[in-house]
């Protein structure tokens, strides 16, 4: 556990209304006192965070995690303090044993904390429930089937009203495989063009509507990983209107790229759900803004060979992780985001869709990140930390350039 | 938010020469103009005794069909040998696993073995232009088929039959009918047709078999075929796969016949001297009746004859691209080392 005094940041935390120039005091890894700028009184070692915003760590939603010791360092230099890894890691996230192998290496790489969603079914195949009440009890932090369909419309239903009875957060994707059988990309202009077989926009929005009637039938505590359509924003909207408890997140791959970038057939923009039109990337960025929609990384390693394909046979992901928050600040720096929508929908927000202690809170164990906001930072392969080279971003000119991260009271990232 | 390598730009030289042919898409008329008029010029050396030409002489053509194709691939093995080329033939059945390794790993072993020009089928859109961007720099690659997205020698070999048969392709109207969701060959002809000047492109088919979107490419969408034919100057027609029907696109073959099958009936309805096409294989009684496809209005058989000419035109022109941009680098790094030499002989 560190301790430390960070001096002259910018500290901004909506969920505790704060937004001004502050020391914040670290002992022992608990949050001991946020003052005024110059106003602490402690004799720890300082950290001069002059010109620097602090905000809380960001909580990762969703990433697919092969690799825990690359993958969690990656994390930490990008700013992630928790690392939600969805259930169809190497090995498959279904039976408490892999839990807690999960949680050994986890503990062993020391970095930022990876948080094991449980498989909904066994094996990920969709027709039988997995041991869910041993997963949670295990420490899955919630249950999912990654993207592998739950074809049959009874079985989730019986898979909300188990989670319902043990109080368990589900996450599920919006997607009817039998609509989008094949597709590969947006349906649209550009799929048409390039020939490429489109995933229509009803694939998403026929099973979010399904889903949403059966939420209502079960009450069951369901967040909605991935949404990729504007229409799918309104629907979560409406649902929350009318008091359903739901939730929502949309992949940074979503809020800033468009089936346009898929133009010259680059592997990268391969990735599930897809990135659409320019109009639902304006309504998911309207979505965020406006408090609805969370974001996650949707970080998905791949070696180079599985992207070293034509466009339809490279496996699908983006590698996110060291990049995820330059990209967010990089949006706020364009003005398509608010700077306290991003902490919002990156921290707070997952925070308290996973029952974590949400914000800077005294007497809380740090979970925060010191970043340069506005500085000029350009990715390259060589210093992605990830396992996973393929970024869409790399010789992009982006902002925003952490400094410092603390993952559950201990330094895990220092620049 | 970002802007990646343009497919349409990857297939020219830095002075906008020919040095990979990959579609039909964001090339200009000058140069489409350019790829027709040399197969015309080809047509008449093929009339000869003796048919070769020494373009290509020297030069290696491997014909790499990942997908299966009998006309298509002997015609630029013809293609090639009448540009005196030495060419190998490669059938490579799809690996189920790992495509992407395999694809890779055939390029590389081919490369080893000094191919010159790599002629490509593949069953993925994106495919030529993916092995465009990997393959040593000098190697052209032209595009036989790459899934959906484009098969340029066969657009251009119907711009060439248009040309000679209908005298210019400014101001025609032309009909593609049929499954155009699928087909590779109608993209690329709406392509060239809008490019080369045509009045109206009108694509004719079901909505399982015409995306919406093909507005978007400046083609005119009808749903009816009585109406789309009238007083059109060509019918493209396009072949039904079997397999439409289990992927229920369409419900039976009988039915697709009653409604967008050509039969002299609906031919009628076009301009008296329309010209009938087909990329064949066609299936008789499926997509297009007996009576239409050997009666007079029919050219079917002239394309094949057309298609060797137009390859052995986009061959002669990417390779000479090709030849030309290698020797534009090596003019550049010899100044360079002259400058590099005198700036060492200064120093010395």
């Amino acid at each position: 556990m560190s301790t430390l005094t960070l001096t002259h940041a910018q500290v901004l935390d909506p969920s505790l209304g704060l937004n001004q120039l502050s020391d914040i005091v670290i002992e022992y890894g608990f949050i001991i006192d946020i003052t005024a700028a110059g106003k602490s009184i402690s004799t720890n070692p300082e950290f001069n965070a002059e010109k620097a915003l602090v905000i809380p760590g960001l909580i990762d939603l969703s990433a697919h995690i092969h690799n825990i010791a690359s993958e969690t360092v990656a994390a930490a230099k990008g700013g992630i303090t928790h690392l939600c890894a969805q259930p169809n890691s190497r090995q498959l996230i279904d039976t408490p044993a892999n839990v807690s192998l999960l949680q050994q290496a986890s503990a062993k790489a020391n970095s930022s904390r990876l948080l094991p969603i449980g498989a909904l079914t066994q094996k990920l195949a969709g027709d039988q429930l997995a041991n869910m009440h041993s997963l949670k009890q295990a420490g899955c932090i919630a249950l999912s089937n990654a993207r592998e369909p739950i074809k049959n419309a009874l079985v989730l239903r019986r898979i909300m009203e188990y989670a319902t009875t043990h109080d368990m957060l589900i996450m599920l994707t919006a997607e009817d495989c039998d609509l989008s059988a094949n597709g590969i990309m947006h349906e649209g202009p550009t799929a048409n063009r390039l020939g490429l077989t489109g995933i229509a926009e009803v694939a998403e929005t026929a099973a979010l509507a399904q889903q949403l009637l059966l939420v209502e039938l079960t009450g069951c505590r369901s967040h909605f990983s991935q949404l990729s359509c504007g229409r799918s924003v309104s629907m979560i909207r409406a649902a929350q209107a009318q008091g359903l408890p739901v939730s929502a997140d949309v992949a940074i791959a979503n809020l800033m790229f468009t089936d346009e970038d898929v133009d010259g057939f680059d592997s990268t923009f391969n990735v599930q759900p897809p990135l659409r039109s320019e109009k639902d990337r304006q309504a998911l960025l309207a979505g965020v803004n406006d408090g609805v929609l969370a974001i996650c990384s949707n970080h998905q390693a791949q070696d180079i060979a599985a992207k070293k394909a034509p466009f339809a046979a490279a496996e699908p992901g983006m590698s996110l992780l060291d990049t995820w928050l330059s990209m967010m600040l990089t949006l706020v720096n364009k003005g398509e985001l608010d700077l306290s929508a991003v902490v919002n929908a990156s921290s707070i927000l997952p925070a308290k869709i996973l029952g974590l202690k949400a914000g800077l809170q005294r007497e809380q164990l740090a979970n925060l990140v010191v970043v340069k906001q506005d500085a000029d930072i350009c990715y390259s392969i060589d210093s992605l930390l990830s396992s996973g080279k393929n970024s869409p971003v790399l010789g992009e000119p982006l902002k925003g350039e952490v400094k410092l991260t603390f993952s559950a009271g201990r330094e895990v990232y220092r620049a | 938010m970002t802007r990646h390598s343009d497919p349409t730009q990857v297939q020219l030289t830095a002075d906008g020469r020919l040095k990979h042919f990959l579609t039909t898409e964001g090339l200009s008329k000058e140069l489409l103009t350019e790829i027709l008029d040399l197969a015309d010029s080809f047509i008449s050396t093929q009339e000869r005794a003796v048919k070769k030409v020494p373009l290509l002489r020297g030069k290696t053509v491997v014909n790499l069909f990942f997908e299966n194709s009998t006309r298509t691939r002997s015609t630029f093995e013809l293609a090639a040998k009448r540009l005196s080329a030495d060419i190998l033939n490669l059938d490579i059945a799809r690996s189920a696993t790992s495509k992407g390794e395999t694809l890779m790993d055939t390029l590389w072993n081919l490369e080893a073995m000094y191919s010159d020009m790599f002629v490509v089928r593949h069953a993925d859109s994106g495919a030529a232009h993916f092995i465009a961007e990997q393959v040593t720099p000098g190697v052209a690659i032209i595009n036989a088929g790459d899934g959906r997205h484009a098969h340029p020698t066969q657009a251009m070999l119907d711009m060439l039959t248009i040309r000679r048969h209908k005298g210019k392709i400014e101001g025609q109207t032309i009909a593609i009918v049929g499954d155009i969701l699928h087909s590779r060959v109608a993209r690329s002809q709406i392509h060239a047709l809008k490019t080369l000047g045509a009045k109206e492109v009108r694509v004719i088919g079901p909505a399982t078999l015409v995306p919406k979107e093909m507005k978007d490419l400046g083609a005119s969408i009808y749903c009816n075929m009585e109406k789309g034919l009238t007083d059109v100057d060509v019918v493209i027609m396009l072949r039904l796969q079997k397999e439409r029907m289990s992927d229920a696109l369409l419900p039976s073959e009988g039915e697709y016949f009653k409604l967008y099958g050509l039969t002299e009936a609906k031919l009628a309805l076009a301009k008296a001297d329309a010209i009938v096409m087909h990329p064949g294989p066609i299936n008789r009684g499926v997509e297009i009746d007996s009576a239409v496809a050997d009666g007079k209005q029919s050219v079917i058989l002239n394309q094949v004859s057309y298609g060797i000419a137009v390859r052995m035109a986009v061959m002669a022109m990417a390779m000479s691209g090709q030849v030309a941009e290698q020797q534009a680098l090596s003019n550049k790094n010899s100044e360079h080392d002259d400058t590099k030499t005198t700036i060492s002989g200064a120093t010395v």
